[in-house]
């Protein structure tokens, strides 16, 4: 008798659960659902779409994931974007579970945001044109592309492109908002070519191979790049070989990330005589239009009081 | 420090104590493989090398406490949660319902599944693998002193508990003709490996931390006659594969705790083919 009214009570639990869930009240859908896959492409989204009617912008990965490395796929992220419009990712293999993304929602429209923006390899700085419809594997390109300001531009325009062709009603607010926003980046670019150009000091030491972009953009010289990948360590003899590299270069300030521990970089300050410094690539940041701006204006001043 | 940076560079002028950061890790070293040595004879002993590491995978759900509290060091959560965690075991246990293994296999599963889910609520577990391989290098004078603080605790309730740990561990009767109770005894055990354990995690990792435990402990049981010599094997051995893993790491360019568990590895395979060699000898 006890086994029956336990099995009973099990197949009313069963039978109430899914109906207690098909009553919740679902609210008004968007017109145009525009997806982000990460930080600064949500940025980006924002600024594009800014006071566009009917369109929502949402971030996958949530402000404070930072870099996808290593990212997995959870089942919240596949079901926003079961509800997405359109997709807008970083490309250049920073999404490693676009294939998967793609594999299951062969409909959903995907902006790849780095079509022809010239790629850096990992590790050994050589170019490579990113092409549409290249898809051989691009696990050794150095995806951190929005970190220079030119690229940066590059891919808002991909995006603006992007979006008017998927939401033809709008196009003409999006290349109006994406020239506003190109106009500002392009200020801002002008600006941080004059603070940094005349800097006497270019030689730098940073963390995760965030930075060549930008390094490139403004005629830095990185030394050396510890943790290639944001979450190892490095190894005594890396620390090692570093700290001498950084004494015989020169090297005057160590450049850490605010999204990662700081404690490589303290070691190598500490034991070289250089001073840790914070540059940040975007990665994660406020819910604000202007956080790119705000960022690499705060790096302008960054890399001033460090390198003069 | 500054002194013993001072003796360090007297007594081992080599290249890889150039560094402050070598000289760190090497001192914690000293420290920290002692501790495995001795606390592993008794885990290796009463047969609790799962348990030990059913309270390492515990130390992922104290991160992820500490993570969604908002505290920046996350000692105090790990700490509180492995102490809740081997009385818990050590409790189910007692209470004589399932096998030891089964119970411990729950438990480490249940421990690791919810850090997991914890600390990926927020999508980036990657942000904490740290933890799973750990960072001898990056140890702090301040956590220097600590971990010595640690070893002096351990030697004293060493020194206070050790007959009692060896008769528990031994003969449950011959304890329980002593006076002596086996619980409370177990417990204060399995509270000084949760301490232990969480206290080095950071520095030696999630996943190797056991392996430091119980390979040096196996390995002086192999060679060992009586538990004198049982115990001055295990810790030599601990804090030689510690400082030979260490030496090695700088110069090969790997990491650092999997290599001391590697030499730790490799003299457990010269011991057991010494204790099968002596072994047929006395035999034949």
């Amino acid at each position: 008798m006890r086994f029956r009214r336990a099995a009973a009570l099990l197949l009313s639990l069963c039978l109430a659960l899914p109906s207690g869930c098909a009553v919740t009240p679902r609210g008004e859908e968007p017109a145009f659902r525009v997806v982000t896959s990460f930080y600064p492409m949500y940025v980006m989204a924002l600024n594009v779409t800014d006071g566009v009617p009917g369109v929502e912008v949402d971030n996958m990965a949530g402000q404070q994931t930072g870099c996808l490395h290593d990212y997995q796929l959870q089942t919240k992220d596949m079901k926003n974007l079961e509800t997405a419009d359109v997709f807008v990712v970083n490309g250049a293999g920073m999404e490693s579970f676009l294939d998967k993304v793609v594999e299951q929602l062969p409909a959903l429209t995907v902006v790849d945001t780095s079509v022809g923006i010239t790629l850096l390899e990992s590790g050994t700085g050589e170019e490579h044109v990113h092409e549409e419809g290249d898809d051989h594997d691009h696990g050794d390109l150095n995806p951190h592309i929005w970190v220079s300001i030119s690229d940066c531009i590059l891919q808002v325009e991909n995006l603006c492109e992007g979006l008017a062709e998927a939401d033809p009603a709008n196009a003409a607010l999006y290349e109006e908002n994406t020239r506003a926003y190109v106009e500002k980046l392009e200020a801002l670019r002008g600006e941080m070519h004059e603070a940094i150009d005349p800097l006497p000091n270019r030689n730098i030491v940073t963390f995760h191979e965030a930075f060549p972009y930008f390094a490139e953009e403004f005629d830095l010289h990185i030394v050396k790049v510890v943790n290639r990948e944001p979450d190892s360590q490095p190894s005594a003899r890396e620390l090692a070989e570093t700290i001498r590299l950084v004494e015989e270069a020169g090297v005057a300030a160590v450049f850490a990330e605010p999204q990662y521990p700081e404690s490589a970089a303290d070691i190598i300050a500490a034991e070289s005589g250089a001073v840790v410094y914070t540059l940040d690539p975007v990665t994660t940041g406020p819910d604000d239009k202007n956080a790119y701006l705000d960022a690499m204006e705060q790096n302008m001043e960054t890399l001033v009081q460090a390198l003069s | 420090m500054e002194i013993l940076y001072a003796v360090i560079d007297v007594l081992l002028p080599f290249e890889w104590t150039e560094f402050n950061f070598m000289k760190n890790a090497f001192i914690a070293v000293l420290l920290i493989t002692p501790l495995f040595g001795l606390v592993g004879t008794m885990i290796v002993n009463n047969r609790m090398s799962f348990f030990s590491d059913a309270l390492g995978h515990s130390a992922l759900t104290g991160i992820a406490i500490g993570v969604l509290m908002g505290v920046d060091n996350y000692m105090l959560s790990m700490l509180g949660f492995a102490l809740l965690f081997a009385v818990a075991i050590s409790a189910v246990i007692g209470s004589g319902v399932s096998s030891t293994d089964t119970i411990i296999g729950v438990f480490s599963s249940t421990g690791l599944a919810l850090g997991v889910v914890l600390l990926s609520a927020s999508g980036g577990f990657a942000k904490y693998s740290g933890y799973l391989i750990g960072d001898i290098l990056t140890v702090q004078p301040e956590e220097i002193a600590l971990l010595a603080v640690l070893l002096l605790a351990v030697l004293l309730v060493w020194g206070l508990f050790f007959n009692r740990f060896l008769v528990a561990s031994v003969n449950a009767d011959l304890a329980a003709s002593k006076n002596i109770r086996e619980g409370a005894v177990q417990k204060v055990f399995v509270i000084l490996v949760a301490v232990l354990v969480t206290v080095s995690i950071k520095w030696v990792g999630v996943l190797i931390i056991n392996s430091l435990l119980v390979l040096p402990a196996a390995s002086a049981r192999n060679v060992a006659r009586g538990m004198r010599s049982y115990h001055a094997w295990s810790v030599c051995i601990s804090m030689f594969s510690g400082v030979t893993g260490l030496i090695l790491s700088y110069y090969l360019g790997t990491a650092a705790g999997g290599t001391i568990v590697l030499v730790a590895a490799v003299i457990f395979a010269v011991t057991f083919l010494l204790g099968f060699l002596s072994g047929r000898r006395r035999a034949s």
